[in-house]
């Protein structure tokens, strides 16, 4: 492991004495296998106490640490820094308000997710045991269940960015992963959800959510099967 | 759970269908337009004589007129739906859509013009 020295670009807007976000530099040094998460800590901790950012896990489970680095989504703890070389720059993930530097609203991602219902709904009498999914059954939703709701995909979307109602794609692949679960018994409601201008439909399958999403979830696919399903169920 | 989907055709699942059908549909018509222009040609050059022969075959008009009806239709609702992405208003919502719409049955007279003179010029 050894010390490299590298220039980082990060826009900071501190809303009780900014009008607008504007860009400051950092030259710093660190080891040459740190991630974006240990650059934005340096920082933090040995240059600038006042810089946002928001982190928890430090290995991909939480989902808070989504930010833009030269452009593309990706999660600051499990990014090594030697993906950008020695200069680069990092901004909150688009699409949102910025609360502080690098910390964005996100309040309006999770009422859009509120809104498909994310939990399992059962009708049927429970089982005496667990549910039992046969492979197959699990296969279909297997990598969709894997999502951390980062929310890098909808900051992503094209179709996300010039319309605040569109519910986006993680609330999306969450309406597929619980349609799709053979546990579950309120598709026909979920279904119903998506089923509107803002809703799946709004998807030009632009594939920008999967280049996206960390966990390389194939998102797009799933909203074509969620779309097909629609398509069946209301025709 | 009951059923209720009411809003299918406002909600886009409508057009998102038929984006997909006319998709493969005009697919079909350029691979019968590549077979029956390009390569059934019998001679190397392509005549005027022969051209006119073949748009005055009975299949010409109904396939020029599929194909015009299916490429307006694609094309326009593709527009239109990239279009719904960013107008909000109702106001310029109508006014976008009553343009499309011009320009459509525009179109659609015109080619329509185009198929019938081709299918009724006389051979020289
Ligand atoms: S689908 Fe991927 S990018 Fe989107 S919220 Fe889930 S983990 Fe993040
Ligand atoms: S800190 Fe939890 S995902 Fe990065």
């Amino acid at each position: 492991m050894a010390k490299i020295d590298i220039h980082v670009n990060i826009l900071r807007y501190q809303p009780d004495s900014d009008e607008k976000p504007h860009w400051q530099e950092f030259a710093i040094s660190v080891d040459d296998d740190s991630t974006i998460l240990d650059v934005l800590n340096e920082i933090h901790w040995k240059h600038d106490g006042t810089l946002a950012y928001r982190r928890s896990c430090r290995s991909s489970i939480c989902g808070s640490c989504a930010m833009k680095v030269n452009g593309r989504n990706v999660l600051a703890c499990e990014t090594p820094i030697h993906r950008f070389g020695r200069k680069f720059k990092i901004e909150p993930l688009s699409g949102f308000q910025i609360i502080k530097d690098l910390v964005v609203d996100l309040d309006p991602f999770f009422e859009k997710l509120k809104r498909i219902k994310p939990f399992l709904i059962v009708d049927k009498p429970l089982p005496d045991k667990e549910f039992v999914q046969t492979p197959e059954q699990l296969e279909q939703i297997g990598e969709s269940t894997l999502c951390i709701l980062c929310a890098a995909c909808s900051a992503a979307c094209p179709s996300s960015w010039p319309n605040s109602e569109y519910l986006g794609p993680a609330a999306l692949l969450k309406a597929y992963r619980f349609v799709f679960d053979s546990r579950d018994d309120c598709a026909d409601d979920r279904l119903e959800i998506v089923n509107d201008k803002n809703g799946v439909w709004r998807c030009h399958t632009i594939f920008n959510c999967m280049e996206a999403c960390p966990k390389k979830i194939k998102i797009t696919e799933y909203l074509s099967r969620l779309k097909l399903k629609v398509v069946e169920n209301s025709l | 759970m009951e059923k209720n989907f009411k809003q299918t055709s406002r909600s886009g699942a409508v057009a998102w269908l038929l984006q997909r059908i006319s998709a493969v549909i005009l697919f079909i018509l350029l691979l019968f337009h590549f077979i029956t222009y390009h390569f059934l040609t019998r001679t190397h050059a392509v005549e005027y004589r022969q051209v006119l022969e073949r748009a005055q075959s009975w299949w010409f008009p109904l396939l020029q007129f599929a194909f015009l009806i299916t490429a307006l239709y694609h094309g326009l609702n593709g527009v239109w739906s990239v279009l719904e992405d960013y107008l909000s208003s109702r106001g310029w919502r109508l006014a976008w859509f009553s343009l499309l719409l011009t320009v459509g049955l525009a179109l659609l007279f015109v080619g329509t013009l185009t198929i019938i003179k081709l299918y009724t010029l006389k051979v020289a």
